[in-house]
């Protein structure tokens, strides 16, 4: 089971895994940024009939789907003159936090099995401090210091970086993050997980109209935000014009889904840049990042432009694909680490939470 | 040979096999094998090196087998002068038992297959209780193994010539609804996390069964080495790549959606 030996100058080869969340995704990359395969299933689908994601299916999902999308991201990642195999592989990268504990068990358990049986490094890596390297991906090596926002499925959080493994949480959301803020209100009218893109879509199509909705901590001087706020402000102005919440609203009388729903947006979108910004210019930071499946939004990346071409702020976005949850983020920031010999071993444990 | 995938039947009533301590195998050929059950709290590995037991263990670690199981299933190949790619079977406890837990040890023995090309046995973890019975000819091994709360999973098997054959689908049931059908017949019981949600009268029901005589004290790995290389030796050369978790219980029993 001895590698391969690379070719004279070539940049090592990872393997990336992420699990965490309702998402199998799998990844190989050369050097830092040279993806060669970044395969991912969604579960979407198998849990539309809950309404929600189920652990225990999510973690059955992964089990069945890890070894063939492992064997796919390899066929597709070398070229039928040269097939790649597992033993070209010079360190094995996972996500172990933060997420559905019993789903990142199975990519973690994969992972730790792959790096043992090939004698390769184990790389561990937060999730969430994975979702920035999107932007490298696609960017190059950016200068720090720099503002990460990550609207990621359960995680809104505001990340301050001043190197590569040098960072802290400057703001959080102290409630639902904004992803689940829209994914819960696109449900009151009608609409399923994810409910992102629908919204997107609306309040790219429509104006916002005669209607506002709060923007929860906007005011507040701190750098946390709050979302929940926003979901009851629309079930109070579902109630007001005697509109149902249950998912039948689009169909109703009186307001029609489009301005209101662009409203709504335009709150959540407010808030995001306000409080990136307010970041940036209190630590000083020329720049700032969006990441996150929320980031694929293109009402949300206009305000961003706008935003911090007014401000004179740098903007880093990825493109939509590498937003949502991917390997290839996991493999850019693992490819640093390994650079730098951070790297784990085989006692690595996974965590639900995020530290703080 | 056969390309028929060893997918889970836990309906189907499958045929006498043998059910051999190791002693008492068909070793053809020296082989080398690993055996893994993660399927319970405990964490159980064997390792057979040219036919002989090389090494077992059978440790109670719960949560921490995520950390320990790739330092211990090193720990073990190493003693025994081995590398995993001169493994020549692996067995894995494919459950029913704990979800999680289960899928651990499943993960391992996928990966182990994917990278080194090695047979991989699947061995329901009833079927191991049931091997650990005495053998009385024509005799009746019901086997409970519990879930959460009042419900267990059950099969019933049988030694026909030397062999236990599965009489019943494997079920999860409760364990009010069992008891009648069990007719104060001695039974193999196996409780992992006692008391795991169980009420007083539930624990009472479980203490007042009556337990069939063991001929091997542990549901241990070596057992489930012996059953496993049992079935691999019965049929050599199938296509042994495909094993898939047993669970038995529907996942939606909890429903992750965003905070409300």
């Amino acid at each position: 089971m001895s590698a391969t030996a690379r070719r004279a100058g070539e940049a090592p080869l990872g393997l990336a895994i992420d699990t965490t969340f309702d998402d199998t995704s799998v990844a190989l990359l050369r050097g830092r940024r040279e993806v060669l395969a970044n395969i991912t299933l969604s579960q979407y689908a198998d849990h539309a009939e809950f309404g929600g994601v189920v652990p225990e299916r999510a973690s059955r999902k992964h089990l069945e789907a890890i070894h063939p999308l492992i064997g796919a991201a390899l066929r597709e990642a070398g070229s039928p003159h040269a097939p790649l195999a597992l033993s070209d592989v010079d360190y094995v990268a996972v996500s172990n936090l933060p997420g559905l504990l019993g789903s990142i068990l199975v990519g973690m358990t994969v992972a730790k099995s792959l790096a043992f049986l090939l004698e390769r490094p184990l790389i561990g890596i937060n999730h969430i401090e994975a979702h920035p390297y999107a932007n490298f991906l696609v960017h190059g090596d950016l200068p720090f210091p720099l503002v990460h926002l990550v609207a990621a499925g359960g995680h809104t959080v505001l990340i301050h970086q001043e190197d590569h493994f040098r960072w802290r949480i400057v703001g959080r959301s102290v409630d639902d993050a904004a992803g689940e803020c829209v994914d819960k209100v696109a449900k009151m009218f009608g609409h399923p997980m994810p409910g992102g893109p629908v919204v997107d879509r609306l309040a790219m199509e429509h104006a916002p109209g005669p209607y506002e909705f709060p923007r929860p901590m906007l005011a507040d001087p701190g750098l946390d935000f709050s979302f929940s706020g926003l979901k009851t402000a629309m079930l109070y102005f579902l109630r007001d014009h005697g509109l149902p919440a249950d998912g039948s609203a689009a169909h109703g009388e009186g307001p029609s889904e489009g301005p209101v729903l662009a409203a709504f947006f335009a709150a959540v979108a407010d808030v995001l840049v306000g409080k990136t910004l307010r970041a940036a210019r209190r630590l000083g930071v020329p720049a700032v990042t969006v990441s996150g499946g929320l980031a694929a939004s293109r009402k949300l990346r206009r305000r961003f432009e706008a935003a911090c071409a007014e401000a004179g702020m740098t903007l880093y976005y990825p493109p939509p694909k590498l937003c949502t949850d991917n390997a290839a983020m996991v493999g850019c920031l693992a490819a640093y680490r390994y650079e730098a010999g951070r790297v784990d071993d085989l006692t690595l444990e996974g965590y639900p939470n995020l530290p703080m | 040979m056969s390309a028929r995938p060893a997918t889970a039947r836990p309906d189907a009533v499958d045929a006498p096999e043998a059910a051999y301590p190791l002693a008492e195998l068909p070793l053809t050929q020296p082989l080398n094998a690993l055996a893994i059950d993660t399927s319970s709290d405990v964490l159980g590995l064997a390792l057979l090196r040219e036919g002989t037991l090389a090494g077992a263990q059978y440790d109670a670690i719960g949560r921490r087998t995520t950390q320990e199981i790739l330092p211990r299933i090193g720990g073990l190949l190493a003693a025994a002068g081995l590398s995993p790619a001169e493994l020549d079977v692996l067995v894995v406890a494919r459950g029913p038992g704990s979800f999680t837990g289960t899928r651990i040890g499943m993960a391992v023995a996928l990966t182990f297959a994917q990278v080194t090309g090695c047979p991989l046995v699947g061995v329901d973890t009833l079927r191991v209780l049931a091997a650990q019975a005495e053998p009385v000819e024509g005799g009746a091994v019901p086997v409970l193994l519990n879930c959460a709360r009042d419900e267990v999973y059950f099969a019933r098997y049988r030694w026909q010539g030397g062999a236990l054959a599965r009489e019943t689908g494997m079920a999860l049931r409760r364990l009010e609804s069992l008891l009648p059908e069990l007719a104060g017949a001695p039974v193999r019981l196996r409780r992992f996390n006692p008391g795991m949600g169980t009420s007083p009268e539930q624990e009472a029901a479980f203490a007042a069964l009556p337990s069939l005589p063991l001929r091997h004290s542990e549901p241990d790995a070596v057992r489930l080495m012996a059953v496993g290389l049992g079935r691999y030796l019965a049929e050599p050369g199938r296509d042994w790549r495909h094993v898939e978790p047993i669970y038995l219980k529907s996942e939606a029993f909890r429903t992750w959606r965003p905070a409300t």
